[in-house]
């Protein structure tokens, strides 16, 4: 009897990784089919990131900078519209910067997703500057002289014919900067060359792999919530009480983990059997 | 002296501009950190995106005319970025229909911008209805070939429309939706893109079933961290009570055991009291996950990633950045001479 079942165990330990290929495709596929509806908590670094745009007031400057593209957009887009929501919601003037060149794309898609259910007007409420090369140094030029660096928008609208950029001419006369990133540069250039020298808020969402990168920054207080991965864009759009991309998706991953789990305890499983019995054999 | 002193002495005097203008209150070194520096810095990278190109097109080329291993990849490379160059610089691919005059038949201009547009020919209507007289209405398609707006504006103007086609303006071809650049982000790179970094799903599924062993200390711990963030991190973990942990640490203490005193009814003992006792504790305590909320899988990961991770985070940043000013001072310095090709 436990011979057969060890048997079974390290039958299933040898499987071909196609199946497992094909099973992690299930369960990726079939909740996004078949939604469980898990119950989503926010977490510290979430509602910290949430707290911090909600404390602003009506009419403050807020900027969002775009620093994804299009292979960690399943994770990042869903907070940066959630966040770009949260915004327009407590009216705050959104000035909208992008450190990768295909950030652009992305936030031009947020902005086509999200206008809809506002009347805000371009150049009055938001604008998108756009992207500019130079990494870092896009950073600091917006910290010293946004205008220096921005002398038309993305449309090519000279920079002085926008109204809501009358009164900006630095970093400084930002409320709060809101990075998306998944990578270089991202979230630690502005920290480096932004925000703490100018002392201008910052709060970020980023790709789960960054996480580790920047929690430091949030322990020291350098940023003041995190927004990690597609978890927590979930739990932004859970706080703000809009359900979107990142919550439907959270079955998936959650199951996702769940059986990448059962996978290593099974390989494990295998790996012991197999041992002992060689230790046996000789 | 040409090609070594003065380069040395640019990145001397620059360098020094630069670290100076961060501790000395001084408004010429301010300035130059802050303004002049930084737009030097967007006009080089500007070129370097140049240089970048051509290198890459030096790079992969070479592939193809030695037949290096895997050159048939780089003919994709090649004939992607001369595609990205043709629709980004050359070839606009992005028509639209202009329309001055509706004409007395407004009905069929409605369902022949409904047809181009693929929408419902009522809220074409609709749509220029609203039209008022001299404005100029814009058919909201884009096309990517001349022939397709041409087609169109000769169906307008056949039903009495006066309509001509026209072009984006450079620039304004790459934002709008329906150019051939757009196409190419939209239907080329992001699928692509997207189906790269998807995969590392499947590799680290793969991976962690043949690679994630019980070896040693170290392995079991980073495989414990593991397991516990990847549970505590999305909504399933917050489910799995701190109960359940708590027999799954009484296992491990056996299982430890067992490696430690290599006695099967010492191990039996030890695992049988300890699932007694946390049995015992659950009735007392009503199973209240609130009890022992501590051994639950978010508080657990959060612990994981805010100390014992952090603690590693920083040792590493601040070797790094001591790496950096070391290698920093040497650039200034003109020891390290790499960047002149030494």
């Amino acid at each position: 009897m436990m011979k057969t079942l060890l048997d079974i165990i390290v039958k299933l330990g040898s499987v071909d990784r196609r199946v497992i290929f094909l099973i992690i495709a299930l369960v990726v596929f079939l909740p996004l089919i078949f939604p469980v509806g898990l119950t989503i908590k926010p977490t510290d670094t979430t509602r910290r990131s949430f707290e911090a745009v909600d404390e602003l007031k009506e009419g403050d400057n807020f900027l969002m900078s775009f620093e994804y593209g299009p292979s960690t957009k399943p994770e990042v887009n869903p907070m940066a519209v959630a966040v770009l929501n949260h915004a327009f919601r407590k009216n705050l003037r959104v000035y909208i910067t992008c450190l990768w060149p295909d950030g652009q794309f992305m936030a031009q898609d947020v902005l086509a997703e999200v206008l809809p259910d506002y009347d805000k007007v371009y150049g009055e409420d938001y604008v998108l500057l756009g992207y500019r090369p130079g990494n870092e140094a896009v950073v600091k030029g917006i910290e010293s002289n946004i205008k220096g660096l921005y002398t038309v928008d993305y449309a090519n609208t000279l920079i002085d014919e926008i109204p809501m950029m009358q009164d900006v001419n630095s970093l400084s006369d930002i409320d709060m900067v809101f990075s998306f990133s998944a990578g270089y540069p991202g979230t630690v250039e502005w920290v480096q060359y932004g925000c703490d020298p100018a002392g201008v808020k910052l709060s970020t969402g980023v790709a789960s792999i960054q996480v580790n990168e920047i929690l430091p920054y949030e322990n020291a207080g350098q940023v003041l919530g995190i927004i990690a991965g597609m978890p927590g864009a979930a739990e932004y759009e859970t706080m703000i009480g809009k359900k979107g991309f990142g919550t439907s998706g959270m079955d998936a991953q959650s199951v996702a983990h769940l059986v990448i789990v059962l996978f290593i305890v099974l390989g494990n499983a295998t790996y012991f059997i197999e041992r002992k019995r060689s230790q046996k054999t000789y | 002296m040409l090609k070594r002193q003065i380069p040395l002495a640019i990145v001397f005097l620059t360098g020094m501009a630069t670290l100076f203008g961060w501790f000395v209150d001084n408004v010429v070194f301010e300035t130059f950190v802050n303004d002049t520096a930084t737009q030097w810095f967007d006009i080089i990278a500007s070129f370097a995106m140049i240089l970048g190109s051509l290198n890459l097109l030096r790079v992969q080329g070479e592939k193809v005319l030695r037949r290096k291993r895997n050159w048939i990849y780089s003919i994709f490379a090649i004939g992607g970025f001369f595609f990205s160059i043709t629709v980004g610089f050359l070839f606009r691919g992005a028509n639209y229909v202009e329309i001055s005059d509706l004409g007395p038949n407004q009905g069929a201009i409605s369902e022949v911008i409904a047809s181009a547009e693929n929408i419902d020919p009522k809220i074409a209507a609709v749509t220029l209805s609203l039209v008022e007289e001299n404005e100029v209405f814009e058919v909201s398609r884009i096309f990517i070939t001349e022939s397709g707006a041409k087609q169109l504006v000769d169906d307008l103007n056949a039903n009495g429309a006066k309509a001509e086609f026209k072009s984006k303006t450079w620039g304004g071809h790459i934002l709008e939706k329906g150019t051939l650049f757009n196409w190419m982000f939209v239907y080329l790179f992001t699928p692509l893109s997207a189906t790269m970094f998807a995969l590392l799903a499947f590799f680290v599924a793969s991976a962690s079933y043949r690679a994630f062993r019980i070896r040693n200390f170290e392995a079991t711990l980073l495989l414990i961290s593991g397991i516990i963030i990847m549970v505590g991190r999305v909504p399933l973990g917050s489910l799995i009570s701190p109960w359940f942990v708590l027999y799954l640490i009484v296992l491990g203490g056996g299982i430890v055991s067992n490696s430690y005193f290599k006695d099967v009814k010492r191990t039996f003992q030890i695992t049988t009291g300890g699932i007694l006792v946390v049995t015992i504790a659950g009735f007392i305590a009503g199973w209240s996950p609130d009890s022992i909320y501590f051994l639950s899988f978010p508080v657990l990961q959060e612990w994981i990633y805010s100390v014992p991770n952090i603690a590693g985070s920083r040792a590493i940043m601040i070797g790094i950045a001591l790496g950096m000013v070391g290698t920093s001072l040497r650039i200034i310095l003109g020891i390290e001479k790499s960047f002149l090709g030494e």
